[in-house]
């Protein structure tokens, strides 16, 4: 991909559309080698970005999701203790060097994507990494700045080809600023309704046209109400997919509340947005 | 083609300059990755270059609104596109407004004396005005300030009320803690650690006769506040601020204010001063001393992205529960915070007055749902209440 253009059309063959700031964003992350940090409300295609680039570089995709306690035995690499101990049990142990080799070696996503040897770097996501804790923060320094890893009995692992890595955050948790400094960053804005109406054309193609219109106009007026949970983009596509799975050409009132569960996630939504139907839609 | 011929370091450090003299932090490490993405994407547009220098430059959401008030002045008012040294008329080749180059002294530098770097203002300045500054007071014996405590917030003067947020966060000392799910070791564990049982194992020729144990860290529990700043609640403001600022720099808690809007304080009062802490905080909060919200400003703190760490962490309101708006909506917003928090305490500065009843419809809407109401008059409330938290937090 030679130009943020190039991102753009590479990335609409593979059905992702993305916006100027994106293309560019994802652009220089490719050209200078460095991770990027998208931001975004939840449901805007953060995570979906990372898989429609490993689609469009035609490259594996390697998926770490973060949670609290996240360690290197999940995240790195880990000693595979149960070969070691039949090794030892087996008499084959005679010094270090036969316990920690290649061989007892598990490899975890991200010395998977660094020792990864294909034709093309693979893309790997680091999913919602406000749900880790700061210790495994400071755990991917190494990695996003070095694109290696350093396993004390084995040695410094690096990649020659540096994997293209993305990272997602839902900002529940102020990140470090040394991890900031690490990756470029880029906030998803929500899309404008003409925008989102191609993003869902896209996404269901069974969808009719005047459907997809109704129902992106409709989730903007939705999102402007007080909801708990707003139906992002994610949902949307659940819903025109529902719409679609059930026949809909044209959006009633009636085939709103029968799909309610796809874009209301509580029950005061429900109650919320029934009620914007039935003002919208008197009959 | 933008900014032909023009040195890409030297504009990179002007505009990082800039951005930083309006508060955005860009470093070294932003200036470098912005330099090596004007080399592999010269900006062929306007919008082309702002993308490649917000991906650049700016690493938080929060940043975003000083670049583009910073890009829009630099780059608003410059010549029609394409702008390159050859198409710029000569006379307007040292203004850097458009262009900007290093070493204009455009820049305000921090000293203000014309030095290129900052100079830390002088540290003896405070001499010569010791009665306003407060931070002067004698030293307080402990008994004194036990006495000062007892007193209602309104009899206190600035001083008095900064020394007794000291002694809050002194008394901050016993935390809630919550089960974590990092593992260590310890001799009471339960789980066996393989990584060093395996490692001690080399000592005897790999028989694993010492077996290492490991147990859960205890994690300190999120703890989130927010503090009522309207008309009703002016007396106890400043001593509430001082309570912010003992839970933000001791425990790593999330703080608000609220009266007819939610305001983040956590960044203003952690500062390490505390005169300059609670004067920015103060500035930051615009809608002091007005109405009173409650119930939508609960909802905002839900729905925002802030309203994740209210997950399994301890809430305490500070407020008198007077509304403007209705009880019902005080009674579903409560529960939605019920159900997301792990416990809810609430500080109301009248529960501790003799013959007081939750009276007030929002007070009376919240209170199912509170897990410990507590009065919070004076100091010594604060500090009773701050004792007592492990105790609420723990196990029911």
């Amino acid at each position: 991909m030679n130009t943020p253009d190039e991102v753009i059309a590479r990335l609409d063959a593979v059905d992702y559309l993305v916006d100027d700031g994106l293309a560019m964003a994802i652009f220089l992350a490719l050209r200078l080698g460095k991770p990027l940090l998208l931001e975004g409300e939840p449901g805007v295609g953060k995570t979906a970005a990372a898989k429609a680039l490993a689609d469009a570089l035609d490259t594996p995709f390697i998926r770490l999701q973060c949670y609290e306690g996240l360690t290197a035995g999940e995240a790195l690499y880990e000693w595979n203790y149960q070969r070691q101990l039949l090794h030892i049990r087996l008499g084959h142990a005679s010094d270090d060097s036969s316990l920690f080799t290649d061989d007892f070696l598990l490899e975890r996503p991200i010395l998977r994507a660094v020792r990864h040897d294909g034709p093309t770097p693979p893309v790997l996501l680091i999913d919602e990494i406000d749900r880790a804790d700061d210790e495994f923060e400071a755990l991917l320094f190494e990695f996003l700045g070095e694109a290696s890893v350093t396993v004390p009995e084995l040695g410094t692992f690096a990649a020659t080809r540096p994997p293209v890595v993305v990272l997602t955050s839902n900002r529940s948790r102020d990140l470090h600023d040394a991890l900031r400094r690490r990756c470029l960053y880029h906030w998803i804005e929500f899309p404008a309704p003409d925008r989102a109406a191609s993003i869902v054309r896209r996404a269901v193609p069974a969808a009719t046209a005047p459907l997809i219109r109704d129902a992106t106009e409709f989730i903007g007026r939705v999102r402007g109400l007080e909801l708990d949970k707003a139906p992002g983009l994610a949902e949307t596509i659940d819903w025109v997919s529902a719409l679609a799975a059930l026949g809909v050409a044209d959006l009633a009132a009636g085939d709103v509340l029968r799909t309610i569960g796809t874009i209301a996630k509580t029950p005061d939504d429900r109650i919320l947005v029934a009620e914007a139907v039935t003002r919208e839609s008197p009959q | 083609m933008l900014l032909r011929g023009i040195d890409r370091a030297a504009f990179a450090v002007a505009f990082t300059a800039r951005l930083r003299a309006a508060g955005l932090p860009a470093g070294i490490t932003e200036t470098d990755d912005l330099v090596r993405a004007l080399a592999a994407s010269p900006p062929v547009s306007r919008g082309a270059l702002y993308w490649t220098a917000r991906v650049t430059l700016v690493r938080r959401h929060a940043d975003l609104a000083v670049f583009d008030r910073v890009f829009a002045t630099v780059f608003d008012d410059s010549p029609p596109l394409p702008l390159s040294r050859s198409a710029t008329p000569p006379p307007r080749r040292d203004d850097d407004t458009n262009v900007a180059v290093p070493g204009t002294g455009d820049e305000k530098t921090a000293g203000g004396d014309g030095l290129p770097w900052a100079t830390l203002p002088p540290a003896v300045a405070a001499e010569d005005s010791p009665a306003e500054d407060g931070l002067h007071l004698p030293e307080l014996r402990p008994s004194e300030l036990a006495a000062l405590a007892q007193r209602p917030f309104e009899d206190l003067d600035a001083g008095q009320t900064a020394a007794l947020g000291e002694a809050l966060r002194d008394t901050l000392t016993h935390w809630p803690h919550r089960r974590g799910r990092r593992h260590r070791a310890h001799p009471a564990g339960r789980r066996v650690a393989l990584r060093p049982t395996i490692a001690r194992a080399r000592r005897t020729g790999w028989e694993a006769v010492t077996v290492v144990r490991e147990r859960p860290v205890p994690r300190p529990r999120r703890v989130v506040m927010l503090c009522d700043v309207s008309e009703s609640m002016r007396a106890q403001a400043a001593a509430y601020l001082q309570l912010m600022r003992a839970f933000a720099t001791v425990a790593d808690a999330e703080v608000f204010a609220f009266a007819t809007r939610l305001t983040r304080l956590t960044v203003p009062l952690r500062h390490t001063s505390p005169r300059e802490a609670i004067e920015q905080a103060g500035a930051a909060v615009d809608d002091r001393f007005g109405g009173t919200r409650i119930a939508a400003n609960l909802g905002a703190l839900l729905d925002s992205h802030h309203g994740e760490t209210v997950r399994g962490g301890v809430v305490i309101v500070a407020s008198d529960g007077w509304d403007s708006d209705p009880p019902e909506r005080m009674a579903a917003v409560m529960a939605r915070l019920r159900r997301r928090a792990y416990r809810i305490i609430w500080l109301n500065p009248r529960a501790g007055a003799p013959g007081w009843t939750p009276g007030v419809g929002g007070m009376a809407a919240a209170l199912p749902c509170c897990d410990r109401l507590l009065p919070a008059a004076t100091f010594a409330d604060l500090l009773q209440a701050v004792r007592c938290l492990p105790d609420v937090a723990g196990r029911r």
